[in-house]
């Protein structure tokens, strides 16, 4: 029995499930409580969710999991989606780092308050109260000072270098956790019998620019590849061989191989050992007044021997 | 006959026996098999065996037990005791298997139909009245599906032993009317006193036959229907009464082995269609950009809002 069963939109969703650090929910230290905030997405350029917390001091990615076929038992309720969010500290130059690069161009020094202003984000200059932001700007700005003022302006050279310890980290946590690399494996529920000394550093460094470039631009993920020194992946369609053409030539067209011995008495089919259901019963189908398969394809080779 | 193994948890299968009489392990004995409550949308499946030395097949024949369906409850439970009472040359023993458990065979992902579970629910009673010394050289049995072929199935698994099945057995051979009063009290009894593992307060226990075009059945359906659960272990889920009524009256549920329309679980799947292999990807689209695996493997999205 076959029922259509209709997907009816999300109505409204009453609880979710989220895993956060304590530290993004604590609110004893500072009074404010923590908010989600809409900003750019540095790779997408897109809207995506984040978190700021204790007062605007740390910044959160959020990140769903979501599988078809979920649903949550909370407490006496059900919860349709089985949506898990993951509430993960990140580092907030990442999305800084857009603004300056925009601003770098004119290659001017600016206040960064200055720069890290957009009117569809207006929650992106709180980017800047965070602990780690004004701290680290030094990795992707050259600064100057003066009198009480700082002035930044974007350098190619030390955000590649910055990017570039980004992946060293990542590689050492890939190796510490374990996380398979390697391109045969595809999915880290299937078992590898390789062993993780099998994979070349190479694999490695391709996997943790990959996860660094989540955080990235394409044009800067592209950029840190070079610095890398890893050559760019060709496409499955650049590797594929050019399709065939038939040659031509005056010489008369010859068989590669002598078929011929097919049609010989020494010759033997062997009967297949097994025959499917269908195949029995094609097998007991009358078949008189039937040509056979292969008396299409022989009488003319028979004739000329003749 | 104590059903306290049973009620002790009613969701599962569970085997009671009579003890043993010490002629059936001597004498050659002969086997009946029938089964109550096949057909109710409500309460167990409960399937029983009764077997005597060949040669009391007279005195068993002389206690008048007949087609339990011709008989009321109380000639039933009447003919029960005189079973009882002869406990020195017929044994029984029953298998109940529990609403839950018929639902959860013929639900799972690989689907365990009626006439399999009923099959091998007989065979494993034979196989323990074998175990258990009884000298068996006949077995009659009340058909399920074609009576040929299950009789081939079992005599196969007992050679040795004289296996006939036939539609209306039961009326037929006299111990298979008896095991078919043993499995028929068993189940009146138990549906009698259902002890409801779920919390449903005052439980209205007028569900008339159990049968589905029982109406009486049909209104304690609609009764007892909760939206997201469906119903109380009672009820056989795989009955097409109880699934209209949940799919129509409930809350929707997608499973993942749920059949879909091919298009549009192929649309859900991002599946391409099989055109677009054959143009020369002059629209193919590109991907904005693609997660990276280490996300898109753990099944991990950015959100744009909550």
């Amino acid at each position: 029995m076959a029922t259509k069963k209709k997907r009816t939109p999300n109505a409204h969703t009453s609880s979710r499930v989220v895993i956060a650090a304590d530290s993004a929910i604590d609110t004893q230290k500072h009074d404010s409580d923590p908010a989600f905030v809409r900003l750019r997405n540095p790779a997408t350029d897109a809207t995506s969710l984040y978190m700021l917390s204790g007062g605007d001091l740390q910044l959160f990615e959020v990140k769903a999991f979501e599988e078809d076929f979920h649903s949550w038992f909370i407490g006496q309720t059900v919860q349709r989606d089985g949506r898990l969010l993951f509430v993960t500290p990140m580092d907030p130059l990442y999305l800084i780092l857009p603004y300056l690069i925009k601003s770098g161009k004119e290659g001017k020094f600016q206040p960064v308050d200055q720069v890290v202003m957009d009117d569809e984000f207006p929650a992106c200059s709180r980017l800047l109260s965070c602990t780690r932001s004004l701290a680290s700007l030094h990795h992707i700005t050259e600064e100057k000072e003066v009198g009480t003022q700082r002035f930044h302006r974007y350098s190619q050279e030390r955000t590649m270098n910055w990017l570039k310890k980004k992946v060293e980290r990542t590689v050492s946590v890939l190796k510490a956790r374990n996380i398979s690399v390697g391109e045969r494996v595809k999915s880290t529920t299937y078992i590898t019998m390789k062993s993780e000394s099998d994979y070349r550093d190479e694999d490695y460094l391709r996997y943790a620019h990959g996860l660094v470039s989540e955080y990235l631009s394409q044009h800067l993920s592209k950029d840190l590849l070079t610095h890398l020194q890893l050559p760019e992946l060709k496409s499955p369609k650049e590797t594929e061989p050019p399709s065939k053409k038939r040659k031509l030539t005056d010489k008369p067209v010859e068989a590669e191989e002598d078929y011929t011995k097919f049609n010989s008495a020494e010759f033997a089919r062997k009967p297949p050992k097994k025959m499917t259901a269908a195949q029995k019963s094609l097998a007991k189908g009358d078949k008189t007044g039937m040509k056979t398969m292969s008396s299409f394809f022989s009488p003319k080779v028979k004739a000329e021997k003749k | 006959m104590d059903l306290s193994p049973f009620e002790t948890d009613n969701s599962l299968s569970c085997r009671l026996t009579s003890e043993i009489p010490d002629v059936c392990r001597t004498e050659d004995c002969c086997l009946g098999i029938d089964e109550a409550g096949r057909g109710p949308v409500l309460g167990p499946m409960v399937y029983g065996i009764c077997f005597c030395p060949v040669s009391k097949k007279q005195e068993l024949k002389e206690s008048k037990v007949a087609d339990s369906k011709t008989l009321t409850e109380a000639e039933r439970e009447n003919l029960f005791q005189k079973l009882d009472e002869a406990r020195s040359y017929v044994g029984w023993a029953l298998q109940i298997l529990s609403p839950n458990t018929i639902s959860t065979s013929m639900l799972q992902r690989t689907k365990y139909n009626l006439n399999a579970l009923s099959h091998d629910t007989a065979i494993g009673l034979v196989q323990y009245a074998l175990d258990s010394g009884v000298q068996l050289k006949e077995v009659f049995v009340d058909t399920v599906g074609p009576a040929e072929k299950y009789e081939e199935k079992l005599s196969k698994l007992f050679p040795g032993i004289d296996v006939t099945v036939r539609p209306k057995a039961d009326s037929l051979f006299p111990v298979v009317s008896a095991a078919s009063i043993c499995a028929k009290v068993a189940r009146d009894r138990i549906v009698k006193g259902w002890a409801f593992t779920e919390d449903l307060g005052e439980v209205d226990t007028d569900y008339g036959s159990g049968y589905p075009n029982d109406p009486k059945t049909k209104a304690w359906l609609l009764k007892y229907l909760d939206p997201v659960f469906g119903y109380p272990q009672f009820v056989r889920f795989s009955w097409s009464t109880a699934r209209t009524l949940m799919d129509s009256k409930g809350v929707t549920v997608h499973w993942e082995d749920d059949d879909e329309d091919g298009e549009k679980s192929a649309q859900r799947q991002n599946n391409k269609s099989m055109l677009a292999y054959f143009s020369a990807g002059g629209n193919e689209q590109k991907p904005a950009q693609q997660t990276h695996r280490f996300f898109s493997e753990r099944r991990l999205k950015s959100l744009a809002a909550l």
